[in-house]
Parts: C-alpha cells; sequence; structure tokens
C-alpha cells in the first residue's frame, strides 16, 4: 500500500504524485493530509505523517518534490531513521526499492536501491502526468507537539507578473551586457505579459535581483515558453527552466548548449533580434 | 554566537555533464571547483552576523582531501576556522553525511548557536542532511530561509513562498538551511586570503557506513531529441517568431 | 634667503621621494642612457606634435645654452667688471648666447599664443596661471639679461667682442654711455638675478619643478616592454604580511619611481588628448590622475585613501590601459602603472569594484576563464579541424598555438581561431594546441588589478608550458601575445612568443601561403590594436598582409598611434560610461571608404563588431586570419 502525502486534491503537483504512487501499487493507495488549524508547522506535520504511517503500515510514502514535501518527508525520515529519496522520477517495489532520481536539478539522473522500510520518497515535479483521477485526502489530526511553526504571513506586492507563475516568461543572461539592456526584454515581456527572468550571470554582476533569476538555486519556472535571449545554457540555468513547455533561444552563437534543448532557434544578438520581434508584434496587431 | 556552516564541493559543470567510464560519477577532468551557491550564502550570513554580534564562527565539510580548497576559500571571507571530515572517494548517503557531522559537532569543545546549511547540494539535492542533523541534536530546523535576524536566544527567519515570505521564530541554538539570493557573497580580500592559509584546520577520516540510500549508477537524461527549428538568423527572423507565437496562442 | 628656501623644499621632496615604496629600476644602463639623450636632449616626445614642440625645444635647450649666464650675472653682481673666466670672454658663446635668448623669447611667444589664443582642450584642467607666470618670469629673466649686456655693451663694459652679440649690440644703441646707462646696467643685472633667484625658490613650488626632476624619471622610466607590469610579491620572507605592499591605497604606498612620475608632471595635457576615455567623454584624464595624486602627496597626508580624495573611482575603473598617455608623456610618467596599482589596492585589499567585473573574477578563477564556460568545451571549435591537442607526455611541437579563451568561446572570435588553424595545416607548420589544458593568462584579472588571481595562473601555465616543452608560441590575441611574451618571463616562463600575424606574414612572404591572384581588389583598412602595436611595435607584419590580399588604407590615428578598441585594462566585462569608445573609432574606420575593418585581436574584433552595428555602418569587421584564409579559399 502506497501512502501519499498531500495538501489539496486539485494540486496538480498532488495529482502527479497520485500517478507515480499508482506506477508501485495500481491498487492500494491511500492519500493523507494534515488538519492543523495553527497553520503549517514541518515538524509537527512530519510527527503527524509518522503516527498515519506507523499505523496504517504502507510499503511506500510518496509526497510531492515541492519545498514542502521534501521537508516533510525529510522529518519523517529523521524521526524513524530511515533513508528518503528526493525528486524521483520512478520506482519499482521489491526489497530493496530501486528507483530513479533526479540530481543537478534535473540534468543527470541517479538510479539507486533504498534500504529501508517503508520506503520515504518525493516526486520530482513534472516527471510524470497529473492523474485524472484523484483520491480522497483523509485528515490526520495534527500533532499537539510542534516546535517550528509559522508565526506569520507577510506578503509581497509583485510589481508584474509573477516568475514563477508566469505563462510566458523572456530572459536575459549575459549578452544583454548591462541593467539598461534589460529595457529591451522588458518591452518584449509587456507587450507579451510576461515576467522577466535572468541568469545568475546577471544576478552576480548586480543588473537584477535574485528574485528574477531562474536556474536551480534561483527560481524554477514551467511557462507555457520560456524565450532565453543571450543565455547559453548551463546546467544550472537548463534546471531551472527544464519545465517550460516550450523554449525559445536567441544567441548568437549557432554552437551554444542551449540550442540541444530548444524547440526554437534564432541565431543573432538580441540587441537587435528582439526589439524586431517587439517592433513585429506590434505592427502585427496593427497600429505600430 | 558562536556559529557553524557547513558546506560541500562541487564541480562546475558548464553546459553539459560528461559521466566517467564506470558510469559512477561526473568526470572532472578540467573541471572547475566552487562550494554549493547557497552554501556561499550560507557562509557569507555566518560571517555578517559574527561582524553584527561578535563570537567566532567555523565551517565544516564532509569531502575529499581537495576539499580543503573550499575550506580555504571560506576562510578567506571571514570564518575562523575549518573541520574538515575527509571522505574517501566515494560517495556519502545523506544519513552518513548526516551521522558524521553529527559526530564531529558532538566532538567540538563549544556548542554552537546555529548551524548553517545550504537548502539542498547543487549535486545530489537530497534535501536532508540538515533535518537528520537536527533531529540527532535535538534542534529546531526551519528550510529555504532568506532572511535572518537575531534576537534574544531566538531568531527571525523569512522564507519564500508564493506571494510572500513566511516568518518563523525559533529559539536557539538551532538549525537553519538557507538559499541563494539571502544576501550577495562578498569577493574575498587577498589580506583575507594569505589569512586564511594559516588559519587552524582540523581534519579527521571518519569511517564511511554501507549506505542505505545506495547509489548504483549515474546516467544522463534521455536526449528529447529534440532538434531546433531554426527561424532565422538575425532580425530577419522577427516575422518567423510571431508566427510562432500566434500558433501557440501568446500572442 | 632663496637659496634657503629652495634648499628646504627640495629637501622635503627628495624625502618624500627617499620615504617611498621601493621599486627596481636600475639596470639597463645604455639604454637609459638612450633614453636621456633622445628624450631629454633631443626633445623626442615632446617633437611628436611639432609646433609645441618646437616651442619648448626652443626654451629648454635655451635654457642649457644660458645656464652659464646665471653664473656671469651671479657673479656681475657682486663683481662690476667681472665674468665667467674663459667663456665669458667667448665671441662665440655671446652669439650662442643672442641667438638663444631671441629663441627662448619666439618660445615664449608661441606658448603665450597657444595658450591664450589657440586655447587647446588639453588644459582644461591645468593650472594656467601657474604657467603664465613662468613663462612671464622666463621672458622677464631672458630679456633683462639681453638689456644687461645691451647696457654693458653701451658703457663699453662688455668682455666679450659686441659684435658677436648681434641682438645685444642693436639694443645697446638705445643707451648712451651715461650715468642713466650705469644706472640701468645695475638695475638690468639685479632685476636678471633676483629674478633667478626668486625663480629658484619659487620652482620647487610650481610645475617648474619638472626641469630638474623630468631629467632625472626620464632615466629612471621603464626600458622593459610596454605592456610588462611589475610584479607583487605576496611570499616575501622578509616582509611581514601586515605589511605586505597590494597596490597603492595610501600616499606612502606610491613607488618613488610613482612619487617621482607626479613631481615631474607639467599638466600639458598631452596625455589627456591621447586618452580614448576622456575622447569619449568620461572623466578620466590621466593628467588629473597624476596631478591629484601629486597634490596629496605634497601635503603629506598619510591617512587619506587616494581613492575617492585624489583620483575619483571612475577614473581608475574607466582606462583601458592603451598606453596612449604613456607614448605621449614628454618626460616619462607611467599613467598606467599609477592607475593599475590604485585598482591593485581597491580590488585586493577593499573588493571594491564595478559589480559587473565581478563573474569576471570568480569565473576566471574557478573555471579558469572570464566567460564562465567549462575548460572541457575548449577546443570544441577545433573538434572538426584535425588540430593536435597535446595531452601530459606528448612530445613538444614546433609551435604551441596558444588560441586564448576568446578565440576559444566567443562565436565572433573563434572563426580566427578555425581560420589560423587551417592556414598553418596548409603550410605545414608542426603546431599543437593545449585545448583544455590551457587556462586563462590571467591578463583581464591582471589589468583589473586582482595580481593575485593572475600570478596563480601565471604559475599554473608556466608549469604546464615547461612541462610540456614549449620553446615557441604563437597566439592570435595580442593581450596573450603580451603576457606570454613579456610577464611570463618574470614566474619562470620563458618563451620565443610570436603573434600569429607575424608567423602568417612570414609564410606569406615564403609563398608557403598564396593569396589568390584575385584577391588585392578589396579596400581594407587595419586597426592596430594597442597591445600588438603601442605596447608590442608589432605594426608592420599584419599590414604585410593586408596589402597581399587586398587594397590597405590607413586610419589617421594608426600604428603607435592608434586610438583603443575599448576593451582593454578587462573593458570586455565592464560597462562603458558616456559614448562608446568602439563607436568612435568604428566611425574613424568607416570614414576611410573601405568596406573591411582588418583586425588581429579577438577583443577588437567583438567590440568593433559590436561598435559597427550600433553605429549602423556595413562595416564587415574580421581577423588578418580569417580574411587570409578566405583569400586561399577563393582561389581563381
Amino acid at each position: 500500500m502506497v501512502l501519499v502525502f498531500a495538501e489539496r486534491s486539485d494540486d496538480e503537483l498532488y495529482r502527479q504524485a497520485l500517478t507515480f504512487a499508482r506506477s508501485i501499487d495500481p491498487d492500494q493507495v491511500h492519500a493523507v493530509g494534515i488538519n492543523d488549524p495553527a497553520g503549517y508547522s514541518p515538524d509537527g506535520w512530519a510527527t503527524a505523517l509518522t503516527r498515519v504511517t506507523e499505523e496504517r503500515g504502507p510499503t511506500v510514502v510518496v509526497g510531492p518534490g515541492t519545498e514542502r514535501g521534501n521537508e516533510v518527508l525529510a522529518h519523517v525520515a529523521a524521526v524513524l531513521d530511515l533513508p528518503m529519496a528526493a525528486n524521483c522520477v520512478s520506482a519499482t517495489p521489491g526489497d530493496p526499492l530501486t528507483l530513479t532520481r533526479v540530481r543537478w536539478g534535473g540534468s543527470l539522473l541517479e538510479e539507486a536501491r533504498l534500504h529501508g522500510s517503508p520506503a520515504l520518497l518525493t516526486v520530482a515535479p513534472h516527471a510524470v502526468a497529473a492523474d485524472e483521477q484523484s483520491v480522497e485526502i483523509e485528515l490526520a489530526p495534527a500533532a499537539s507537539e510542534a516546535i517550528v511553526r509559522v508565526s506569520e504571513r507577510v506578503e509581497t506586492v509583485t510589481a508584474g507578473v509573477s516568475l514563477a507563475d508566469a505563462d510566458v516568461v523572456v530572459s536575459g543572461g549575459r549578452g544583454v551586457g548591462s541593467a539598461e539592456g534589460f529595457a529591451v526584454i522588458e518591452e518584449l515581456a509587456a507587450l507579451l505579459g510576461a515576467a522577466v527572468g535572468c541568469s545568475r550571470a546577471v544576478t552576480s554582476a548586480g543588473w537584477r535581483p535574485h528574485t528574477d533569476q531562474v536556474g536551480q538555486t534561483g527560481t524554477r519556472i514551467s511557462p507555457s515558453l520560456y524565450i532565453a535571449c543571450g543565455i547559453s545554457g548551463a546546467t544550472q540555468h537548463m534546471a531551472g527552466c527544464k519545465g517550460a513547455k516550450k523554449l525559445m533561444a536567441i544567441n548568437p552563437d549557432n554552437e551554444a548548449s542551449i540550442f540541444a534543448s530548444a524547440d526554437y532557434a534564432v541565431i543573432g544578438d538580441l540587441h537587435e533580434v528582439v526589439p524586431a520581434i517587439s517592433a513585429e508584434i506590434r505592427r502585427t496587431r496593427g497600429g505600430g | 554566537m558562536n556559529i557553524l556552516v557547513c558546506v560541500k564541493r562541487v564541480p562546475l559543470t558548464g553546459g553539459k555533464i560528461v559521466l566517467t567510464d564506470d558510469e559512477r560519477a561526473i568526470s572532472t577532468r578540467h573541471l572547475g571547483f566552487t562550494v554549493s551557491p547557497h552554501e556561499e550564502c550560507g557562509v557569507e550570513e555566518a560571517v555578517r552576523l559574527i561582524e553584527q554580534h561578535g563570537g567566532s564562527s567555523a565551517v565544516l565539510t564532509l569531502g575529499p582531501p581537495e576539499a580543503e580548497e573550499q575550506l580555504r576559500d571560506m576562510m578567506a571571507l571571514g570564518i575562523d576556522r575549518a573541520v574538515h571530515l575527509v571522505a574517501d572517494g566515494e560517495e556519502w548517503d545523506p544519513q552518513a553525511t548526516a551521522n558524521a557531522i553529527v559526530d564531529a559537532i558532538r566532538s567540538q569543545s563549544e556548542p554552537f548557536d546555529l548551524i548553517l546549511f545550504g537548502n539542498e547540494s547543487a549535486d545530489a539535492g537530497n534535501y536532508q542532511v540538515a533535518v537528520r542533523v537536527a533531529h540527532k541534536l535535538g534542534l529546531p530546523v526551519v528550510t529555504g530561509i532568506k532572511g535572518i535576524a537575531v534576537g534574544d536566544s531566538q531568531l527571525r527567519l523569512e522564507q519564500e513562498v508564493p506571494g510572500g515570505r513566511d516568518v518563523y521564530v525559533i529559539p536557539t541554538p538551532a538549525v537553519v538551511t538557507v538559499k541563494e539570493g539571502l544576501n550577495l557573497p562578498r569577493y574575498p580580500s587577498v589580506p583575507g586570503r594569505l589569512r586564511a592559509k594559516r588559519k587552524p584546520l582540523d581534519t579527521s577520516t571518519p569511517a564511511r557506513p554501507e549506505p542505505m540510500l545506495e547509489m548504483i549508477k549515474l546516467t544522463l537524461p534521455p536526449d528529447s531529441g529534440k532538434q531546433a527549428q531554426v527561424l532565422g538568423n538575425g532580425a530577419d527572423a522577427a516575422p518567423a517568431v510571431v508566427t510562432v507565437l500566434d500558433e501557440l496562442g501568446l500572442l | 634667503m632663496s637659496g634657503t628656501l629652495f634648499i628646504t623644499r627640495v629637501r622635503l621632496l627628495t624625502g618624500l621621494v627617499r620615504q617611498a615604496a621601493p621599486t627596481e629600476r636600475s639596470g639597463d644602463v645604455p639604454r637609459r642612457a638612450r633614453n636621456e639623450a633622445e628624450i631629454v636632449l633631443g626633445q623626442r616626445k615632446l617633437l611628436q606634435r611639432l609646433g609645441p614642440g618646437l616651442m619648448h625645444a626652443f626654451i629648454f635647450w635655451g635654457f642649457l645654452v644660458l645656464a652659464p649666464t646665471i653664473l656671469i650675472a651671479l657673479i656681475g653682481v657682486v663683481a662690476k667688471d667681472s665674468t665667467l673666466p674663459w667663456l665669458g670672454h667667448q665671441g662665440w658663446y655671446a652669439l650662442l648666447v643672442d641667438i638663444f635668448c631671441v629663441l627662448v623669447l619666439g618660445g615664449v611667444i608661441a606658448a603665450l599664443w597657444i595658450r591664450k589664443l589657440q586655447k587647446p582642450s588639453r588644459f582644461e584642467g591645468s593650472h594656467l596661471g601657474e604657467a603664465d607666470l613662468i613663462l612671464g618670469l622666463i621672458a622677464t629673466i631672458v630679456i633683462s639679461l639681453l638689456l644687461w649686456h645691451a647696457t654693458r655693451i653701451a658703457l663699453h663694459l662688455n668682455e666679450w667682442p659686441a659684435s658677436w652679440s648681434p641682438v645685444s649690440n642693436a639694443l645697446s644703441h638705445l643707451f648712451s654711455d651715461n650715468q642713466t646707462t650705469k644706472v640701468l646696467e645695475r638695475v638690468f643685472v639685479w632685476i636678471h638675478v633676483l629674478t633667478i633667484l626668486g625663480f629658484l625658490a619659487y620652482l620647487p613650488r610650481s610645475k617648474h619643478l619638472h626641469i630638474f626632476v623630468a631629467a632625472v624619471n626620464v632615466w629612471f622610466g621603464r626600458t622593459r616592454a610596454g605592456g610588462r607590469l611589475e610584479p607583487l610579491k605576496f611570499d616575501d620572507p622578509e616582509v611581514p604580511e601586515d605589511e605586505l605592499r597590494f597596490g597603492a591605497g595610501l600616499a606612502k604606498d606610491l613607488t618613488w619611481k610613482q612619487v617621482l612620475d607626479t613631481f615631474s608632471c607639467t599638466e600639458c595635457g598631452r596625455c589627456q588628448d591621447a586618452c580614448p576615455a576622456f575622447a569619449t567623454g568620461k572623466i578620466l584624464s590621466p593628467k588629473l590622475v597624476i596631478m591629484g595624486l601629486r597634490d596629496l602627496v605634497l601635503a603629506q597626508d598619510t591617512e587619506t585613501p587616494l581613492v575617492p580624495t585624489a583620483v575619483p573611482a571612475d577614473m581608475v575603473w574607466d582606462c583601458v590601459t592603451c598606453g596612449a598617455c604613456v607614448q605621449a608623456c614628454p618626460v616619462s610618467i607611467e599613467h598606467v602603472d599609477h592607475i593599475v596599482d590604485l585598482r591593485r589596492h581597491l580590488v585586493m585589499v577593499e573588493s571594491s569594484f564595478p559589480a559587473e567585473a565581478e563573474p569576471m573574477l570568480r569565473d576566471v578563477e574557478r573555471a579558469s576563464n572570464p566567460w564562465g564556460k567549462a575548460q572541457s568545451e575548449r577546443a570544441d571549435w577545433a573538434a572538426e579541424l584535425g588540430v593536435r591537442i597535446l595531452e601530459p607526455g606528448d612530445p613538444a611541437p614546433e609551435y604551441l598555438y596558444w588560441v586564448g579563451c576568446a578565440a576559444s568561446f566567443d562565436e565572433r572570435a573563434r572563426t580566427s581561431a578555425g581560420a589560423t588553424a587551417r592556414l598553418l595545416q596548409s603550410a605545414g607548420i608542426d603546431f599543437a594546441i593545449l585545448g583544455p589544458r590551457e587556462s586563462c593568462t590571467g591578463d583581464p584579472a591582471r589589468r583589473i588589478g586582482n595580481e593575485y588571481v593572475f600570478q596563480a595562473f601565471a604559475e599554473q601555465n608556466v608549469e604546464t608550458l615547461n612541462e610540456a616543452g614549449v620553446t615557441k608560441i604563437v597566439t592570435g590575441c595580442p593581450h596573450c601575445f603580451n603576457t606570454l611574451g613579456n610577464e611570463y618571463p618574470d614566474f619562470g616562463g620563458t618563451y620565443e612568443v610570436i603573434h600569429h600575424s607575424e608567423l602568417l606574414a612570414e609564410l606569406v612572404s615564403d609563398g608557403r601561403i598564396k593569396p589568390s591572384k584575385k584577391a588585392g581588389q578589396l579596400p581594407i583598412t587595419y586597426h592596430d590594436s594597442c597591445y600588438l602595436a603601442r605596447h608590442n611595435d608589432v605594426v608592420e607584419a599584419p599590414r604585410e598582409i593586408v596589402s597581399a590580399i587586398g587594397k590597405p588604407i590607413e586610419m589617421r590615428r594608426s600604428r603607435k598611434s592608434t586610438f583603443c578598441c575599448g576593451a582593454g585594462g578587462a573593458h570586455m566585462w565592464m560597462e562603458e560610461r558616456g559614448k562608446a569608445i568602439n563607436e568612435e573609432r568604428v566611425r574613424e574606420a568607416s570614414a576611410t571608404g573601405a568596406g573591411t575593418l582588418a583586425v588581429a585581436c579577438p577583443f577588437c574584433t567583438v567590440m568593433l563588431d559590436d561598435g559597427a552595428r550600433t553605429a549602423g555602418t556595413d562595416l564587415r569587421v574580421a581577423d588578418v586570419a580569417t580574411l587570409l584564409s578566405e583569400a586561399i579559399d577563393d582561389d581563381g
């Protein structure tokens, strides 16, 4: 029996976790969430989940590979002193369970054996399709002892579209050349209602804040279209954008590694190409 | 304050990853090395907190003999001393790593008020060593932090979530994992580097237990088989681009 | 009294020089003597501008010729009827004196005309009032000398034959042999002597100090290659670590040569005129840098940081290390050394430098190249070409082709690497590349001021090259060429380093590379890169290639007077304020009417191509190797 840790039944990553769980045990998949009116507590929720696990005796416990999922499962693993494999893309039951998981933010895969029962796993986001059929989430009671709890939520007002949620993202890399150079990127983004992103070289150079950074250590995005301008395609950047459904790369170097992952390629200098695209969009929409 | 930062030596991979012949490691020939990005921000934060509140700091790594380079680099930023758990060439799984770190912490003469980790290491990305260490030491742990403020025997921590920031207030001593963006690490000065060469470095060679999460081999993700459709060269490609945008329904 | 004033001031100045940090400027005596003869006596650098040069030469040579007249006048003041033995009686000397008095006056008038009527922009920021005063004093000295001689002749007191001094003789007709003239004779000699003594006291407190210091400064000027920077020592066992010198942060960190530089400056502004940063609207003026440092040194301020008080930070970062200032300076001031030393302190001690340069510095150190790309991909450009990659233990090739980071990783610079490789192969040259074992030479780190990181790379590369048994290196990048050839010997690496244009030119003239007969029609203008032409005198070889494949057209600012492309001094990685240096140069190239701009440097390739695009010209920018390779493929 596979136990899936969940928060909301309509959450896409929960549905993906269900698909993953069904691949291990097609018949016996249960979902459990934590009923905690006081809000999120990583250790508190893990204690509750551990109790459910001990009561119900699953062979595998699966969580979504979100910040929270990884955190809660890590706590469960620490409490039970069992191994945990984060961001798996597939698993085969057995003694021991074998799995394939993600390294380097997705640029490398690891095949491993997990020597422990129950097996504790989280599912790499977008590694599998979301299950159309949901499973009702049973709510377990919160644990009374919780050391760490969120004490308040500070809302931040984002100007424009949030990078993590945007349907289209236009990013600039080293090739932009300066903070002012991003004006052409911002122009195109505005025309498309897109968010503006950047590579790590750009944040290190101080041209844009870290909140704009797309990458393994920045924001991981999954837009319908990612337009990467003047970005060569280092693995740690690609780790941040591999969730994109389509990738368009604009780069003067026809040998840049980003083209190996791109759906569409434009060979050219972004300072010439991007304004031309903006102009063409305006022309097509009519009215200059 | 007495602060410990745990770091890991990772290669700088570039545009593509190449594996060794036995497919159990990345081929690091001709690759440079660095400290995992999240962790470097942790080191910078430790140095800043000591500058503000006084005290001392240490950096620790479980890694090969070459990892001394990373320890000296971090001491060049201002960390006072280093602990090197010298690992053999093999991989250490998260539990073994956490246990070795806990043993090293317990054998320190002074307890730490704050133990910092990166949210996840750039290479293995297991997301769990810090949590395990915290449980073994009986300390509270918060992950993914982008803002730290030190109060009276407590910490106010900020974590980025969609729409804003979640705030945690926890007592010290504690374990915190941080994310890049917490701060902008300073560029080391040369006097700092020269001093770091002589700062104290404690080495020990823990024995590696059998792995519970046992890596069998590494593989490259399957080639998407994508062949990028070349829309054109330079500004002349603009009409083709707009056609694509239209087809995708994004215009 | 004047003597005391003079001496106390001189004591102060020599004290400041003596207390300054040490530097090595001995050795190479024949070269130094030649510099002294050419630059000081021959006024060679001043004559780079003919008009002002002659103006100054007349005054300077006049000073040399007239120097004994100071003694004559001093004697004459106390002993009316005496003069210098022997010389005071020589007619030919009197003639020389007269001629040079006129020349000096001519010089002074010319100087005033330049300053008051022409008003060239190089004087912006200079102390013009001081210059006027000095010119006035010189004129007074010379005129009073002539008038003194004139009155002596009129009184028949001349110790030399009057006919030998035509000017004084002519002036003497203004005076009659009478009591008034006797008084005037005393008046004029006293005016003359008092002016000289006053000048003596004023001299070391003004920029006229250069008349003593400049000659010394020229003697101690650089004799080694212009592009070589003086290394710092980080592990001197005799110097405790907290006293190590990391460049210049305070006035006391300046070396004695740097202090001497600041005392030598006459505020002529020729450096300012030559500076490409100043020419494109930035605040950097090499003149103002030296003047700023001088003022802080003379204030004997040991606490105030040089940056920003003496030199604003922007000035330090705007420099492209092209060396045009050093070339223009008539008194051998080495502005680039000053600026790099200021950068060294800022970068290595304060970690203060333009933020956009930080990724480059981190990448150079961690990834071994400023592009931050994986070294394992360094030889990808050569993948299809069958170029030999030298592995450890392989026999050394005749030539090691040092590709450089730009040509390895930048798509525009890369074409010249492929072209060079193909050309060398077609000529049957035995060469190999180091591939992933070739790290950055460290040039960008050194020029931005991180001497520590540079030295780590120098040592590493020297070890690789020495172990491989490399003796000859050919490289397409002038910065690599400069560092490998001029700077690596300081780290145990001595190789015969030639630029690819030199080797290719030789192969063309030997007939081993034969450009097609169809070539020779294309109008091509060639841009000299600073590190090749100005710092290292490689000027003709690329021109030979251009002549072999097209019709060469020269720009006005060419050869050693070339105008920078803007990438030097690590500016390839830094933002530029104000108007762009590269666009300025592209406009000049376009104006020649040529459709092709030939270069011999990967940085120039990228910068000028960028400039051509933003300036909207049709100019094609290509390396000489690329053009040569095309001229062969194009076989008619």
